[in-house]
């Protein structure tokens, strides 16, 4: 297992697609932090709060779909996961350096522009109107966690599809609109309400309002992605245990 | 210990409707190279991908290295080296980087494998060269030495030679043969170039519309083939008329070319130049010859044309 994290970690860091996102994620964090100065009057605690936390939940639920569908699906276009499968470690194991490591690019992804657009406003503004430095590593540390149960989808999707274009076509799609379908079905059955106020679709945008919070919806806010990780990388290990590598 | 690295029993594998492996008993010794020929669709890819764990069978025991089933048959893989349906490479990597690769994924320690392999297979000074831009030949190689990482027991190469230049496929069989030989390396490897799996191969195994047809070793399809006397003269039917009257034979062919296939004397090649030239006749060509693999191939498969 050691093993397979390690070269799959090779792999992130070789990943041209990857390092690609980063950029782009830097320029437009950079626009931003120059569209901010721009508009004058910057207090920093209150643009985290209300802009850069809402900016950021497109950016974790968008971004990574391109890396999946490279970094995972183009795992079967190139044949590679034909020499992954055959290296002699079980199906389950592979699966998880996999997700593992794939959830780690996602996470540097989901807070990289939110560190950028937070350090780069206060080097302009001073850091005098930093936001609370709870509130900052409690928003900080979510939004980890709900980018790892978003990876954990979109890991699914790009072994099921197993061609790039596809991956990241669907996986953009479900993203997107997702989130919009299930509040919507909600409204009309009743059946769902429960599923749509417990999924990370809703609950990512209680995140901004961590400090609001009372203890139950702590607890709820913390076990939803983790119970979503679990069920998902369950889902995918019994997809990939069945799949015939082609 | 089993004497056998791949041994299957009764092995089938059904893709919807259509078996694309029919009751496969195949057994390959420890130490060969063994040729695995059929024509596209025989069933060639799917017994290598069972092998590999890349497909289930839907009935019937696959054993590696005497192990079967499970986490044995898992780990027993551990010992492979493959290249399946082309090499397995990361375009955007240099040669260096994918075997980096694949060193961290199987766990050798040392980095100076990668060297050592590259050099091996002549790769050594690509540089920062992506994969993408290399040529068919130098992707082959590529994928011959991320196979060989790890110095694998048994590898298994399916179409190795595809794309190669000539000194290419000779430099990738004299490599072949030496990993047989010193290193004791079992191979199995497909190829449609059959005069290369003659050369090489000293066990075959010949499949057809999914089921194994013959197995059987080099020496033993030597004497399968059957030897001829091929003869260039300068009339040809005076030849006939000399070869049915001198050499009491009408055991030859003579070809709308003016050659003849002799099947007698094979081994007395004297008798025969004797008679003909006794017979006034100027022999141009004459030579010892025998049916090739392809030849045999196709005798066994029914002369069936290949796709």
């Amino acid at each position: 297992m050691n093993n397979l994290i390690k070269a799959e970690w090779f792999k992130l860091r070789k990943d041209r697609s990857f390092w690609t996102l980063v950029w782009i994620l830097t320029a437009i964090s950079l626009l931003y932090i120059v569209d901010s100065i721009y508009d004058g009057n910057v207090q920093l605690d209150l643009l985290y709060a209300s802009e850069m936390l809402g900016v950021n939940f497109q950016f974790m639920r968008l971004v990574p779909c391109i890396l999946a569908g490279f970094f995972i699906s183009g795992e079967y276009a190139a044949g590679t996961m034909k020499s992954i499968v055959s290296s002699g470690n079980s199906r389950m194991q592979v699966y998880a350096a996999k997700l593992i490591v794939f959830t780690v690019g996602a996470a540097i992804l989901s807070i990289l522009p939110l560190l950028l657009m937070t350090g780069g406003v206060g080097i302009y503004v001073g850091f005098a109107d930093l936001p609370d430095a709870g509130f900052f590593f409690e928003t900080i540390g979510l939004t980890l966690l709900y980018a790892a149960a978003f990876g954990s989808i979109m890991t699914v999707f790009a072994t099921l599809f197993t061609e790039s274009g596809k991956s990241i076509g669907f996986s953009l799609l479900f993203f997107m609109f997702f989130d919009e379908l299930l509040h919507l079905l909600s409204s009309k059955f009743s059946f769902l309400e429960p599923v749509w106020n417990n999924s990370v679709f809703k609950l990512q945008y209680d995140i901004a309002n961590v400090a609001a919070l009372d203890g139950g919806q702590w607890t709820r806010l913390l076990a939803v992605p983790i119970i979503t990780f679990a069920v998902f990388a369950a889902i995918g290990v019994s997809i990939f245990q069945r799949k015939e590598i082609k | 210990m089993s004497e056998y690295v791949l041994k299957t029993n009764q092995l089938s594998k059904q893709y919807k409707q259509q078996w694309a492996l029919r009751q496969v008993n195949l057994a390959i010794p420890k130490g060969a190279i063994y040729g695995f020929i059929g024509q596209n669709g025989a069933g060639k890819s799917t017994m290598i991908r069972l092998a590999a764990g890349l497909a289930y069978p839907t009935s019937g025991e696959l054993e590696l290295f005497g192990a079967t089933g499970g986490q044995a048959l898992t780990e027993a893989r551990r010992r492979i080296g493959s290249i399946i349906e082309g090499p397995a490479l990361y375009p955007q990597m240099s040669a260096v980087d994918n075997l980096e690769a694949h060193r961290l994924l199987k766990g050798i320690p040392g980095r100076e494998c990668v060297k050592r392999t590259l050099k091996l297979v002549g790769l050594e000074g690509t540089g920062k060269k992506k994969a993408k831009n290399f040529s068919l030949g130098m992707k082959q190689r590529l994928g011959l030495a991320i196979a060989l990482l790890g110095d694998p027991e048994f590898l298994i190469l399916d179409e190795p030679i595809n794309g190669l230049d000539p000194m290419g496929v000779v430099e990738i069989r004299q490599l072949l043969m030496k990993l047989n030989r010193e290193y004791g390396i079992t191979i199995l490897i497909s190829s449609h170039i059959l005069s290369e799996l003659h050369l090489l191969a000293t066990h075959f195994g010949i499949i057809h519309h999914g089921c194994l047809l013959e197995q059987l070793t080099a020496a033993e399809l030597n004497a399968n083939c059957q030897q001829y006397l091929h003869i260039k003269v300068d009339d040809p039917q005076r030849a006939a008329f000399v070869l049915e009257t001198a050499l009491s034979t009408t055991d030859y062919e003579v070809s709308p070319d003016g050659t003849i296939k002799l099947f007698q004397f094979v081994h007395t090649p004297g008798k025969v130049s004797t008679a003909l030239v006794g017979g006034g006749l100027v022999i141009e060509q004459f030579m010892p010859m025998g049916a090739d693999l392809e030849a045999y191939f196709t005798s066994r498969i029914g002369g069936a044309a290949h796709e």
